[in-house]
């Protein structure tokens, strides 16, 4: 697959040096309803710069939440989460979008992508909502269709396209401001076999081109392995945190 | 039991959407409630003051408005089925005061009046009674009720000014009346006097306005209506006092049926509100109902399922309307009563409301009723549901190719079946004039394509407007498109609704305007006087007016060219009251000859100042059917007036019709010469100010007088038209009313629908103001797309509402005008509607959880 330099595709961020860019710092999630629910229980964690991670762990262990907390969909009920050392828990809805669309790309299990809207409208939605000129948005979203090798298939509706197409783009759009991190939830769970190996081959490549800091929720032995690292949950806490053997 | 575990928990789930629903039937019923209620109070206030004031009347003799000659009291007291007869002259007068408004005088004869009337005085004052003499020697004696008394400190003895013929007069408290039926009279404003002393401050001459009567012992008032009959002639109506109030209801018929139609637009689109609600219900529901049918539910379940919810939506927002219908009757019967005391000149003050249990009841039936009919077609659709495919995930709201080809055949149909209906009067006459059911089948089913359309053209406007929107804000615009793109029966109910209301408004504000336009080119001719002498500030109250003799001393003041009396009064012809106006006919050709609508221009003004003709109004030739050489009868106290039509005009003196006829024919066959206004024409126009300052002068202290120019009494004219169109504020009103609910449900549904879409678009980076906007900018789109489709069917609604006019209500020849002017004002106020029904929408689309509207199925 043929991915561009780096410099050829002039991100606007790029990491340079190895950092911690995610923290967390004794989190905890509770749900309040009838019955108290902890999602995340006391949970402390380092993510450094450019690393790739997977978080593995049964289901309700508190994979997605971690995810969510991370990428500022959802606030702890107490300890702290820092992203490139930025706290997001006194930030406002507006900073905290703020801070998704300017350091922070999704890729959903169900892609999400929006129905009405070609690929390469859904490309260039978060562009726009930077307030991108219409022409450079544009650019910016074939670039990326190009890259996810879907350039013959920019004017179409995602209805139009296969389960793996649509991960493609839902990929493309979340690289549109090459974000310093990249948060995936389950993003082969909806796929067969064949299609899940090669978006996770794609979103290995990228990584490695780009350089960004992949956080991967997964059930799939295999795409765990994939990665630098995986990171175990049960009921809450991190039950084990071990590097790719071998 | 489906009920309890099925609906109940969807109400629970979606209170506000429930909530907006029965706010939907809450609006049409009130405004039935609301309409009717206020009519009827007016009514019944009418038909009280008349009852209390009868006493113990068993018939009055009257002569329309204008009252007859003494001598027909001496006539009815000499008949043999008669017990009593007693004359009456009734005045309405201003106060004076500020905030008592006008007091009702009632002119009787004392000596002979206690046998009808109970004057039942404060202690002490009897003796003011007990000896009529003492009354009538003193003609400035009034008795006034408790409450007026009681309201204004009036004590006996006490000095009251009332404006007479003579001008403001100070009378005397003679005596005070104990509450009773008919010190209620009138809401309490009410005065007696003596009878001769009426004719004399009220210009009444020698004349009664009518005779009160009981029968004899041991005859039955069949008998006495008989042989009086036999005795007076057609020119007098006998009849109980009852009959009165039925004349009033008559006069009041255009605005009735005005009320009417106003009335049955609401319920109409309290109908497509909530034909929405449930239409998207049933696509919300898909899952449900195909996991009941699934597990057993019969079709037949599944339709009382929807139709039950739908009764039970109706009673509660029958009930509400009902209430909040009787809270606004109030203020319409006040608006109401000022209506009929301007444009009618029938002074009445309705005081209580004439909250009717039987309209209460037909106005729950109605809701009901309407709520089910509404529901009819989603119940029938969720039956229809195969639990198949609504157990399988999918887009269920895009119109169906086969639904959208259904629905264009049916419009198509329809819509050529309409004009047909249009079309087939005219062969036999004018378009609009023939057969009366075709052209109302006609006006229905043209209201009815515009609905079966409505989807297929929102949607179609809404692919249009894509483009736009998203070149303006590429997201928040291409998804507000969108959403009404992927859910055209979510938006096109609510543009739906939107269209019908508006398309009232158009058609009400076109009619007005074209009123306006008709009535300024009748005036430009019928009002070029320079000045207008009156005997009163309105120029509708006709109970006070001039002796003829006035006409020749105004002639004799310098600068005054020509004098024109005029005499106008209601009457009754063919059972209905029309306005008799009859005025100098030959001096009127030379000053304001009008080309005729049907005619020849010489002949009939010749004609007619011969007294061999009589002219009628266009709109009298349209309502009863009549033309130029019809032989008319007109009753009159000295006989039946029989003559030819020899010339029809426009003439907008009154909505039920005038017959216009020379001076001496009225003088002779109502034995009246009173004038109710002077036309005065002037030397050199541009001495009005000073002919006008003489004209005060000569009687001041002596008489009465206003005068008004030609420009104000125009001016006074178009402010009573404004009054009677001001039903129209009324229906924008409603209009904005219908565009926030239609517009607060489909956003409420919309962000529901969205949810997701709306939680990937701030995952991705869109601020809280950016997913603002894109509601925003749905709803400004629902509101652009109701505002055309309103439009359109406005035009054609103008169309059907002026042949209404024409045919059925004024019968007035009203040409085509589309109302620009209020069309532009509409559309920011329906834009601003719109927008003020998305600001509660899109706060709630911004402050959900975004993990669960990411996770939202």
């Amino acid at each position: 697959m043929a991915v561009p330099s780096r410099s050829a595709l002039s991100p606007s961020t790029i990491p340079t040096e190895a950092s911690t860019i995610v923290e967390l710092d004794r989190v905890s999630k509770r749900f309040l309803g009838k019955r108290q629910v902890v999602a995340l229980d006391d949970v402390s964690l380092t993510i450094p710069r450019g690393q790739m991670v997977s978080i593995i762990g049964p289901s309700g262990s508190g994979k997605s939440t971690l995810l969510n907390l991370v990428g500022g969909l959802d606030r702890p009920t107490t300890g702290e989460v820092r992203v490139e050392g930025e706290a997001l828990a006194g930030l406002t809805d507006d900073q905290l979008t703020r801070v998704r669309r300017d350091k922070i790309g999704f890729i959903f299990q169900f892609f999400n992508l929006l129905p009405t809207l070609s690929c390469l409208e859904n490309v260039g939605l978060p562009l726009h909502l930077r307030g991108w000129p219409r022409k450079k948005a544009e650019e910016r979203a074939r670039e990326l269709l190009t890259l996810v090798q879907l350039g013959h298939r920019m004017l179409h509706l995602p209805d139009e396209l296969s389960g793996g197409e649509r991960q493609r783009v839902a990929i493309a759009r979340a690289l549109s401001v090459y974000p310093p991190i990249l948060l995936a939830d389950e993003p082969t769970g909806n796929l067969d076999t064949k299609t899940g190996g090669d978006i996770l081959a794609l979103i290995r490549e990228l990584h490695e081109q780009l350089g960004s800091t992949v956080i991967i929720v997964t059930h799939d032995m295999q795409v765990a392995a994939s990665c630098h690292r995986t990171i175990a949950l049960r009921d809450g806490r991190v039950v084990e945190d071990r590097p790719r053997s071998g | 039991m489906l009920f309890r575990l099925i609906s109940r928990p969807y109400f629970r789930r979606h209170v506000l959407r429930t909530m907006l629903t029965i706010a939907g039937i809450v609006l049409g019923v009130a405004v039935f409630v609301g309409m009717h209620t206020a009519n009827q109070s007016v009514l019944m206030a009418f038909s009280q003051t008349v009852d209390r004031i009868a006493g113990k009347t068993q018939l009055q003799v009257t002569a329309g408005e204008t009252g007859f000659g003494e001598e027909v009291l001496e006539k009815v007291q000499s008949a043999s089925t008669v017990r009593v007869a007693v004359p009456v002259i009734e005045a309405v007068v201003d106060t004076n005061i500020r905030g008592q408004g006008n007091l009702l005088i009632l002119g009787i004869d004392m000596t002979g009046d206690r046998s009808l009337r109970d004057y039942d005085l404060e202690s002490g004052d009897d003796a003011v009674i007990d000896d009529p003499l003492v009354f009538l020697a003193q003609p400035d004696s009034v008795i006034v009720s408790n409450e007026f008394a009681g309201r204004n400190g009036l004590t006996t003895n006490s000095r009251l000014p009332l404006g007479t013929i003579e001008g403001e007069k100070l009378f005397t408290v003679r005596g005070i009346m104990k509450s009773s039926g008919l010190t209620s009279a009138f809401g309490g404003n009410l005065a007696v006097m003596d009878v001769y002393a009426a004719q004399k401050m009220f210009g009444r001459g020698r004349t009664f306005d009518r005779v009160d009567l009981a029968v004899a012992d041991g005859r039955t008032i069949a008998e006495c209506e008989a042989e009086l009959g036999a005795m007076l002639g057609a020119g007098f109506t006998i009849e109980p006092p009852s009959g009165r109030g039925q004349q009033f209801e008559a006069m009041l018929a255009a605005y009735s049926m005005m009320v009417g139609i106003s009335s049955l637009f609401a319920l109409f689109i309290g109908m497509f509100i909530i034909y929405n609600s449930f239409a998207i219900a049933v696509t919300e529901r898909r899952a449900e109902i195909g996991i009941l049918r699934a597990l057993g539910a019969t079709r037949g379940q599944i339709r009382w399922l929807f139709l039950g919810e739908s009764a039970i939506t109706g009673v509660i927002g029958s009930l509400g309307g009902v209430v909040f219908g009787i809270l606004i009757a109030r203020g319409i019967a006040a608006s109401i009563g000022s209506l009929i005391t301007d444009v009618y000149g029938v002074a009445q003050q309705a005081g209580e409301l004439a909250t009717s249990p039987a309209l209460l009841m037909v106005a729950l039936g109605i809701g009901v009723a309407t709520s089910m009919v509404a529901a009819v077609i989603p119940a029938y659709q969720a039956a229809r549901v195969d639990p198949v495919h609504a157990l399988q995930k999918g887009k269920y709201q895009v119109l169906s190719a086969g639904e959208s080809r259904a629905r264009a055949v049916a419009a198509a149909v329809l819509g050529a079946v309409s004009v047909a209906c249009l079309a087939a009067p005219s062969i036999g006459g004018s378009a609009g004039g023939g057969s009366r059911p075709l052209f109302y089948t006609g006006y229905v089913l043209a209201v009815v394509v515009a609905l079966l359309l409505s989807p297929l053209l929102a949607l179609t406007l809404a692919r249009t407007l894509r483009p736009i929107l998203r070149w303006i804000r590429p997201v928040e615009g291409a998804l507000a498109a969108d959403s009404m793109i992927q859910a055209p029966r979510r938006t096109s109910a609510s543009v739906a609704a939107l269209m019908l209301s508006l398309a009232l408004v158009v058609a009400f504000a076109g009619m007005a305007r074209a009123s306006y336009d008709s009535i300024i080119d009748w005036m430009d001719t019928a009002f070029n006087p320079d000045l207008f002498v009156l005997p009163s500030q309105s120029v509708v109250i006709r109970t006070i007016r001039f002796p003829k003799e006035m006409g020749a001393e105004l002639a004799s003041i310098p600068g005054v060219e020509r004098i024109q009396m005029v005499r106008s009064a209601r009457i009754v012809f063919r059972e209905t009251p029309v306005m008799a106006v009859a005025i100098e006919i030959e001096s009127l050709a030379e000053t304001s000859a009008r080309p005729p609508v049907a005619g020849d221009p010489a002949a009939m003004y010749r004609l007619t100042a011969s007294g061999q003709g009589l002219m009628v109004s266009d709109n009298l030739a349209q309502l009863q059917q009549l033309s130029v050489g019809d032989m008319l009868e007109v009753p009159a106290p000295a006989g039946v007036i029989r003559l030819p039509i020899v010339g029809v005009v426009l003439d907008y003196s009154d909505q039920q019709g005038t017959i216009l006829m020379d001076r001496t024919l009225f003088e002779k066959y109502w034995n009246d010469d009173s004038v109710n206004v002077f036309r005065v024409y002037l030397d050199d126009p541009a001495s009005v100010p000073a002919v006008r300052q003489r004209i005060l002068e000569r009687y001041e202290g002596v008489r009465q007088v206003f005068v008004l120019t030609n420009g104000e009494l125009k001016e006074y004219v178009l402010k009573i038209t404004d009054q009677w169109f001001g039903l129209t504020s009324v229906q924008i009103a409603v209009a904005v009313l219908v565009a926030i609910l239609g517009i607060v449900n489909t956003l409420t549904v919309s962000i529901t629908d969205r949810r997701r879409e709306l939680g990937v678009l701030q995952a991705v980076g869109g601020l809280r103001a950016q997913i603002r906007r894109t509601i925003w900018i749905e709803a400004l789109s629902i509101g652009v797309l109701g505002l055309l489709l309103g439009f359109a069917l406005g035009a054609i609604n103008l169309y059907y509402i002026l042949q209404i006019v024409h045919h059925d209500i004024a019968g007035m020849r009203l040409d085509y005008a589309f109302p620009t002017g209020v069309v532009v004002a509409l559309v920011p106020t329906i834009l601003a509607s719109a927008f003020i029904a998305a600001l509660w929408p899109a706060e709630a689309a911004v402050r959900g959880s975004l993990v669960e509207a990411l996770e939202y199925e």
